[in-house]
């Protein structure tokens, strides 16, 4: 299943879901969206708005579900870990 | 003409151990307190001074600034003010650089994200910050309520008059009534009504716990 993980560089959630993923060997798309310039974070901005509601991260999509927050069980769950 | 004393917070060189000494006595007098895990307090603050360098204020870390300076001024850490609601549920900030006063172990918040829906205590001051006698406004969500210290306790009832709309929680406490600062509309706090027809106000149930007072309130889950 794909995964894509919607986080921000400073943010202590965004890294604890990072590595929970990856030392379950779960591959991920990331996209830091503080790191973005211009353009490109407004339209992240403007994604990460219209899928969780609001502008809190992180946000990991998981197929159709999106999981706001470091959500350990409910990514467990869904990627059957 | 004299100095202006310097500000002393913010400046380049500012550590962790200033923000802690900036923060702490106010998040107290919300209720809350710095999260018992202090390795994950000192990642949180780390990130904040890396984003101090780079913006000049202290942004939440797990929160983006969207440019608008209205919006972002929201995610100035602490931003309970602006998300009381959200953060009783939660019981931390978003990050969980805070925690309830009266949680014992913050790690097992850490990663919890789901806000319960329904009734939520909803911490709003120290019950020592508001002697008997006074009233003060607090915004809970959109939501404006006064709480009042009458002679048998605290009560919270709406902030809005049902006259001319004057913001009850400026208002002057004569026993268990307050007067409506703008007209003198008076409404016993303890059941929101008042002798003018049809104008009695909403109330909502309080509860005093380890020296913080906590009003109830509806919330439903959002974001």
């Amino acid at each position: 299943m794909r995964v894509k993980l919607y986080g921000l560089s400073t943010c202590p959630y965004c890294r604890m879901t990072k590595k929970y993923l990856a030392s379950n060997d779960v591959e991920f798309d990331l996209l830091e969206v503080d790191l973005l310039e211009g353009q490109e974070r407004e339209d992240a901005i403007a994604t990460v708005k219209e899928i969780s509601g609001g502008k809190s991260f992180p946000v990991v999509v998981i197929g159709d579900e999106v999981i706001v927050g470091f959500n350990k069980v409910r990514i467990k769950e869904l990627l059957s870990l | 003409m004299t100095e202006r004393p310097r500000r002393q917070m913010f400046e380049p060189g500012t550590t962790i151990d200033d923000l802690k000494e900036y923060m702490a006595p106010f998040v107290a007098r919300l209720g809350y307190k710095f999260n018992t895990e202090t390795e994950f307090v000192d990642e949180v603050l780390e990130s904040e001074l890396e984003i101090l360098a780079d913006t000049g204020d202290i942004y939440c870390p797990c929160r983006v600034r969207s440019g608008d300076p209205k919006e972002d001024a929201k995610i100035v850490c602490p931003c309970i003010p602006f998300f009381r609601d959200e953060f009783a549920g939660l019981r931390k900030c978003w990050c969980g650089l805070f925690i309830l006063a009266g949680v014992e172990d913050g790690g097992e918040l850490l990663g919890v994200m789901d806000e319960p829906d329904g009734d939520v205590d909803v911490p709003v001051f120290l019950a020592s910050d508001v002697p008997e006698g006074q009233i003060r406004h607090v915004k809970v969500g959109k939501t404006s309520i006064a709480v009042a210290h009458a002679p048998d306790g605290f009560y919270a009832l709406s902030n809005v008059c049902r006259h001319a709309f004057g913001p009850l929680g400026e208002g002057f406490m004569d026993g268990c009534h307050v007067m409506c600062p703008w007209h003198g509309w008076r409404y016993d706090v303890r059941d929101g009504t008042t002798d003018h027809p049809n104008a009695d106000v909403r109330t909502y149930p309080t509860t005093e716990r380890d020296g913080v007072v906590f009003v109830k309130m509806r919330i439903s889950a959002k974001r």
